[in-house]
């Protein structure tokens, strides 16, 4: 029944942080995939299997609001979490102009990326 | 000889002549009054001419007394038997007188030239002694008596006290006296040098060096052997002084490399909390996980250890990063290790990776294999790096260009030294100022000491190395340093 499980998938160039997100997702109880960069990421065929996206802000090449905006524009509308070691207020505040779902600073709660990954998830989640 | 012979002969001849002359012209024939007249040129001539020409003159002088005043006069022939006797007892005594004149010349020649040879050794600027075979001293020139105090007596009476030993060491620096080693530098009995320190009247010890020459008889064995010492205290004095020297300036150099080390890690703030903050990040998110995966029904304790292991990795990688920037900021002095240039170019990269990420810019490496470990000081490369991958970063930030893209490589030269480049897409370089680039207080940024490229070059050349700049096409420069594999300079 692994389709009943929601995908999550994780871009994060740092190899430790990306382990780890993907780590805490499966001990959630989510499927988690993870990727090293947008470009992978979006050259995957898990783009449209996944229902959220937790990807980091600061990245070389896409960066993670680039490619929020690249899904957006092409349609394929995924709810995104950016997470970044750079907290910037101006930055926050266009991401969630942009229609993000959260914007964490690293290092985040685990309480909040649940918070903001439930209110991205249909309600039948687990 | 023979020429001065025959002009001293001449000479006296006339002498001889014109003495004649005088008495025959003047009708003056008394044969004693001429023998005393010639010895008295024979005695000149003798004193002033050499004793060859004084017996040849003396002989002459007999056949003249016999001719001009011994009767028969004006010839060879005597008669008398007094008369015979009194030219036979001229002719010794001219003879006697001509021997005994010359003597007298030399052996004042000879005392002169002792007078000359003993103001010379005393006067030349050098301490002259000899030493026979058996270790005493039995010549010390002025100025070995002069500088030590000691008179002539003062050394034999040592000699005499102390006559298995070599009394002329008591001038010696106690020190400088070991027995062994003094035996073994004349035991080959070549000729050989020394420094020792001697000591003055005053009781000051200066430094000397020594120099041993043995001469020896027909047969080989050493007669005697000729010591000569210059005084080098104010040599030697003036080489500490110039050690002391560097060694302020090579202090001074350090605190300057660490001030500039300091600086540039101070500049590396934003990555440096990067660095740190992000295997911390990841390691609490591990232990979230963790701790779901203890929380669950039942535990999965696989899982469970998979996170701690790399909550372990992210712990050894956030203390990895503290320790980089500890050593880059630690006092410590140059260190000569075996470096693989690649393992202190991705140290440094790992460093830099949030400064390359926060000014945009994309980082190229291309690091060949198989290189040459180089001696050098790990710390010291990494300085160069920083600052070098610093400055394209500062350099791409102010330009205009779009792309930023930076390339650090490595290589082996064809020289078999370890060549580092680091190219950046900045605006290049103005020719003027390539020039100085590396030159103390040049600096073409607004806030720059201008000390960086310049402690940079000290450091390259402190390794043996080299640095230079390359402008290139159509914009971006390419800063390159060689690191020998063998060192020549000291670090």
């Amino acid at each position: 029944m692994a389709t009943a499980k929601p995908l999550i998938s994780v871009v994060d160039d740092d190899e430790s942080m990306r382990e780890a997100v993907r780590g805490l997702m499966k001990s959630l109880g989510y499927t988690a995939e993870a990727f090293a960069s947008a470009e992978e990421f979006l050259s995957s065929r898990q783009v449209p299997r996944t229902s959220c996206l937790i990807a980091d802000v600061q990245m070389p090449g896409m960066t993670g609001l680039e490619l929020h905006r690249h899904l957006v524009a092409s349609g394929k509308t995924i709810p995104t979490i950016l997470i970044t070691a750079y907290p910037d207020d101006s930055m926050r505040a266009r991401a969630l102009e942009d229609g993000v779902v959260g914007y964490l600073s690293k290092p985040f709660d685990e309480s909040d990326l649940l918070a903001c990954i439930n209110s991205s998830l249909p309600a039948d989640a687990p | 000889m023979l020429c001065r012979t025959a002009a001293a002969l001449s000479t006296g001849c006339a002498g001889l002549a014109l003495l004649t002359w005088i008495l025959v012209a003047s009708d003056f024939s008394h044969p004693a009054t001429g023998a005393l007249l010639y010895l008295i040129v024979i005695v000149l001539l003798s004193i002033t001419g050499n004793i060859a020409a004084g017996l040849g003159l003396a002989i002459i002088a007999t056949f003249c007394l016999d001719y001009f005043f011994t009767e028969p006069r004006f010839s060879f022939q005597i008669n008398a038997t007094e008369d015979v006797i009194a030219v036979a007892a001229f002719a010794l005594t001219a003879v006697a007188i001509a021997v005994l004149a010359g003597r007298a010349r030399r052996s004042g020649e000879t005392r002169a030239l002792k007078d000359r040879l003993q103001l010379i050794i005393d006067t030349i600027p050098a301490m002259v002694w000899s030493i026979s075979p058996n270790g005493s001293s039995d010549f010390l020139n002025k100025r070995f008596r002069d500088y030590t105090g000691l008179s002539l007596d003062d050394i034999r009476d040592w000699a005499r006290a102390d006559a298995l030993h070599r009394p002329w060491m008591n001038a010696l620096h106690p020190d400088d006296r070991s027995m062994d080693d003094w035996s073994a530098a004349l035991a080959p009995g070549e000729p050989f040098e020394k420094e020792a320190r001697l000591r003055q009247f005053d009781g000051e010890y200066r430094r000397f060096l020594l120099r041993f020459v043995p001469l020896r008889d027909e047969w080989g064995r050493i007669v005697e052997w000729y010591a000569k010492s210059t005084d080098i205290e104010d040599l030697r004095r003036a080489e500490e002084e110039l050690r002391r020297r560097d060694a302020r300036l090579r202090d001074a150099q350090m605190a300057l490399a660490h001030a500039n080390r300091v600086t540039t890690t101070g500049q590396l703030a934003a990555s440096i909390a990067h660095e740190v903050s992000q295997p911390i990040a990841a390691a609490l998110t591990n232990a979230n996980a963790a701790r779901r995966w203890l929380g669950a029904a039942p535990p999965d304790l696989e899982e469970v250890g998979q996170a701690l292991d790399r909550i372990i990795r992210d712990g050894i990688r956030a203390s990895d990063v503290i320790g980089r920037i500890r050593a880059l900021v630690r006092k410590v002095p140059p260190r000569h290790d075996q470096l693989d240039i690649n393992e202190v170019t991705r140290e440094v990269i790992a460093l830099t990776r949030g400064e390359l990420r926060s000014s945009g810019a994309s980082l190229q490496t291309k690091l060949a294999d198989g290189l040459p470990l180089i001696p050098g000081d790990r710390i010291q490369l990494q300085q160069v790096m920083l600052n070098l991958i610093l400055n394209a970063l500062e350099a791409m930030n102010g330009s205009s260009q779009t792309a930023r893209e930076l390339l650090i490589g490595t290589e082996q030269d064809g020289s078999g030294s370890v060549l580092v480049a680091v190219k950046d897409s900045g605006p290049g370089l103005k020719p003027e100022s390539r020039d100085r680039l590396f030159e103390a207080f040049y600096t073409t940024k607004p806030n720059g000491m201008g000390m960086g490229l310049s402690i940079c070059r000290s450091i390259i050349e402190a390794h043996g190395g080299r640095v230079w700049v390359t402008a290139d096409q159509p914009h971006g420069a390419t800063f390159r340093f060689t690191l020998p594999q063998q060192q020549e300079a000291a670090c």
